[in-house]
């Protein structure tokens, strides 16, 4: 009797011991390079810290994953009819929102694409703090949307080719742009929710380019090169403006040598609540 | 150590297989291992092979020897190479068509890899099962999905199909050809020139993150939990000592308004929770409205956080302190002496009575189910206790308001019983019953 309840003792004290804690797995991805010359890269990335980059031009694409196995699975399918690549994470439900230290949020994802192939590139981020530098690969259109992030999207070489569009949608985030006139984008949306933006226009400008700016709560900081011709087409609700250095026209501000600037970049601004701030670069 | 114990194991595969010797190391480049290898009897030419592969395996024991020492590789229990037998029709199968999704084939897998080898069986649909590290030769070119477990897979020369490793590394020589997909489970893919025309992919074993806490044993895990009881226990103390000291009328308001409004203070604290969060918004849109209003919100956000949080620890107190009211009384009425009646004292048997669930918790949490119910209990009346108290603190406006402390007695309550055992002074006589204009008049008591 004594040692059988003993023995349920022992097996009841040993049942905390078997409680499961979070488990990370580490995951790698590539493919080489063969022949492709077209990539259409779809990354979804839901919480965690993601780092983007060119990668060498024998790997079509490179991904590595550390991420919560309880949580995600890696994603990774290329689809070599249509040359479309999905990576990142799903999430494989009913284990819901489960933190109980900061280490828990340390998923991170590391990718790299090839500069040597046009590249379509749509980027999906929640809870994320994104550094993306896009200088030196081959972006025909770009779309990225991000949720509760922090994100840095960098061209910091120009583009290798012409950029259709690129569009950014984000919500109660933080995004800087900078370098978007390496870019090459003929047509840049940007559209913010509430928090804060930056848009830095430095870079080499080789067409004029066309930006539709939407931020309805937060700020709005404006980084502008001094020999490209800015117009502002303006609507803003409660929302400062510095006017000082721009010619008036209605709701239109033209920066100083409009006219004679050779690359002209039309700004159609909404905000609503906040303010836009205008910082001119040498 | 290993490459020696991997020479012994080939020297004691040539001494029992003096008799095939004679195929010898030449095997990898032998055209006969073109087709899947599916004989079931040892031929010379899988002896060969198998020597093959421990030598091959030597060669890269010896090379991860010199690499970064912690490689989890190294640690892996090495099998004598052999192919899994194919099963039966009900027995297991993996498909190696579709490696998407690594994480289901590794589960599949280690499932499988608990299987003692001699009875290891395994089926893979449009291909083969390795057990042990497998070498395809320079002039070798195998057709089908390679499934290596519990070893490499160490590629010279062409596969044409997915190639996976579980708990091994795969190392593509240069001039070796894979046609598919590669993945190495709990091990990684080293490409040393070769050409993968598919997907690469490794995923590693399960590993606990950097920070995790290793998992404290029961009696740990009870010593924390009663420390963190006892500790919460002391801290609502304090602050119910510092809440009696300095503003002893009010939590005495709050404390009566819950014991004589028990279910009105509930259902106010209900709907002042749910109002929480939209008064918050509403404060804000207020604010936002002028540029005044924008500079303040900050220090509105503080106060409203920290007025929330004051109504629902000083509710939760006034709770407490009704609680050990009561019982002190009932205790007196029945003649037993507990010291002088105090607030203080109130607080200490009203937390004490509140905690009581928690302490239970913390004692028996470890069991299973009783410890969840328990837990959920706990959490059930701590919740109910204090949307109470935040009700009341809300009733009576922090304490400030008496209406629904039951101070004031409605004149209907003002029997001759009552009146006789009540000293008159302060009554007004005009607001006694039967004098008339009285009647919309409630008797303030307090003080009496």
């Amino acid at each position: 009797m004594g040692a059988r309840l003993g023995a349920t003792a022992l097996l009841l004290l040993g049942l905390p011991g078997t409680l499961a804690g979070q488990s990370m797995r580490d995951f790698t991805t590539a493919r080489q390079l063969h022949g492709e010359d077209r990539l259409v890269t779809r990354l979804d990335f839901a919480a965690g810290t993601l780092r983007l980059r060119p990668g060498t031009s024998r790997e079509l694409y490179r991904m590595r994953l550390a991420y919560d196995a309880a949580r995600y699975a890696p994603v990774s399918r290329f689809d070599a009819g249509t040359g479309e690549v999905r990576l990142g994470l799903a999430s494989v439900g009913g284990s819901g929102i489960r933190v109980s230290s900061r280490s828990h949020l340390e998923q991170r994802a590391s990718v790299s694409l090839s500069p040597a192939v046009a590249l379509s590139l749509d980027l999906t981020l929640g809870a994320v703090e994104a550094d993306i530098e896009l200088g030196g690969l081959r972006i025909t259109d770009l779309r990225l949307q991000s949720g509760a992030s922090r994100t840095a999207v960098a061209f910091s070489r120009p583009n290798g080719s012409r950029c259709g569009a690129a569009v950014f949608e984000a919500g109660a985030a933080e995004l800087t742009l900078t370098g978007i006139g390496n870019s090459r984008c003929e047509r840049i949306v940007f559209t913010g929710g509430v928090g804060k933006a930056v848009l830095d226009l430095s870079g080499a400008w080789t067409t004029d380019a066309e930006l539709r700016l939407k931020m309805t709560v937060g700020e709005l900081a404006l980084r502008l090169p001094r020999d490209v011709g800015i117009r502002i087409r303006m609507d803003r609700f409660l929302a400062s403006f510095p006017t000082e250095g721009w010619t008036r026209q209605g709701t239109t501000y033209l920066s100083s040598g409009y006219a004679r600037a050779r690359r002209h970049v039309d700004i159609e601004l909404t905000t609503t609540l906040g303010g836009v701030s205008v910082e001119w670069l040498p | 150590m290993r490459t020696r114990s991997a020479v012994l194991a080939a020297l004691l595969l040539l001494t029992s297989g003096t008799a095939h010797a004679l195929a010898g190391p030449e095997a990898p480049r032998a055209e006969s291992t073109t087709t899947a290898a599916t004989t079931t009897t040892v031929s010379a030419t899988s002896l060969a092979r198998d020597i093959w592969s421990l030598i091959q395996q030597m060669a890269v024991d010896a090379r991860a020897d010199q690499a970064e020492p912690a490689r989890p590789t190294q640690n892996r229990a090495r099998v004598r190479p052999q192919q899994i037998q194919a099963a039966g029709p009900a027995g297991p199968s993996v498909d190696l068509s579709d490696l998407s999704h690594a994480n289901v084939l590794d589960a599949t897998l280690a499932s499988l890899s608990r299987v003692p080898e001699a009875t290891l069986r395994l089926t893979v649909p449009g291909g083969q099962a390795r057990l042990g590290s497998f070498v395809i030769g320079s002039q070798e070119s195998l057709q089908g999905h390679l499934l290596v477990m519990r070893g490499d897979a160490v590629v010279y020369g062409k596969l044409q199909g997915n190639l996976v490793a579980y708990e091994g590394d795969i190392i593509v020589h240069p001039g070796a050809v894979v046609t598919g997909d590669v993945l190495a489970l709990r091990g990684a893919v080293r490409d040393e020139g070769g050409e993968i025309t598919g997907e690469t992919r490794t995923l590693s074993a399960t590993t606990a993150p950097v920070s995790a806490v290793a998992p404290l044993s029961a009696w740990a895990l009870t010593f924390r939990r009663v420390a963190g009881v006892l500790g919460v226990f002391v801290a609502l103390a304090a602050l119910g000592a510092g809440l009696a000291a300095f503003g002893r009328h009010n939590l005495q308001v709050v404390s009566d308004t819950v014991s004589h409004n028990f279910g009105r203070s509930f259902v106010t604290g209900l709907i002042g929770q749910i109002l929480l969060l939209p008064t918050f918004g509403m404060l804000l849109v207020g604010l936002l409205l002028s540029v005044a209003g924008i500079l303040l919100i900050p220090f509105a956000v503080v106060v409203y956080v920290l007025l929330v949080v004051v109504g629902i620890v000083g509710g939760y107190l006034a709770v407490a302190h009704a609680m050990g009211e009561a019982y002190t009384r009932r205790r007196l009425a029945q003649g037993i002496l507990l010291g002088t009646p105090s607030s203080y004292r109130f607080l200490v048997f009203g937390l004490a009575a509140t905690m009581a669930l928690w302490a239970a918790w913390a004692v028996f949490g470890w069991v299973p189910v009783a410890g969840t119910l328990i837990r959920g209990a706990a959490v059930l009346v701590t919740w109910l206790l204090a949307s109470a108290g935040f009700g009341a603190a809300l009733l009576s406006r922090a304490g400030i308001r008496e209406n629904f402390a039951g101070r004031i007695i409605p004149p209907e309550a003002l029997t001759d019983e009552y009146l006789w055992a009540t000293p008159q002074f302060g009554v007004p006589a005009v607001r006694r019953p039967g004098t008339g204009s009285s009647t919309s008049a409630r008797t303030p008591t307090s003080g009496l």
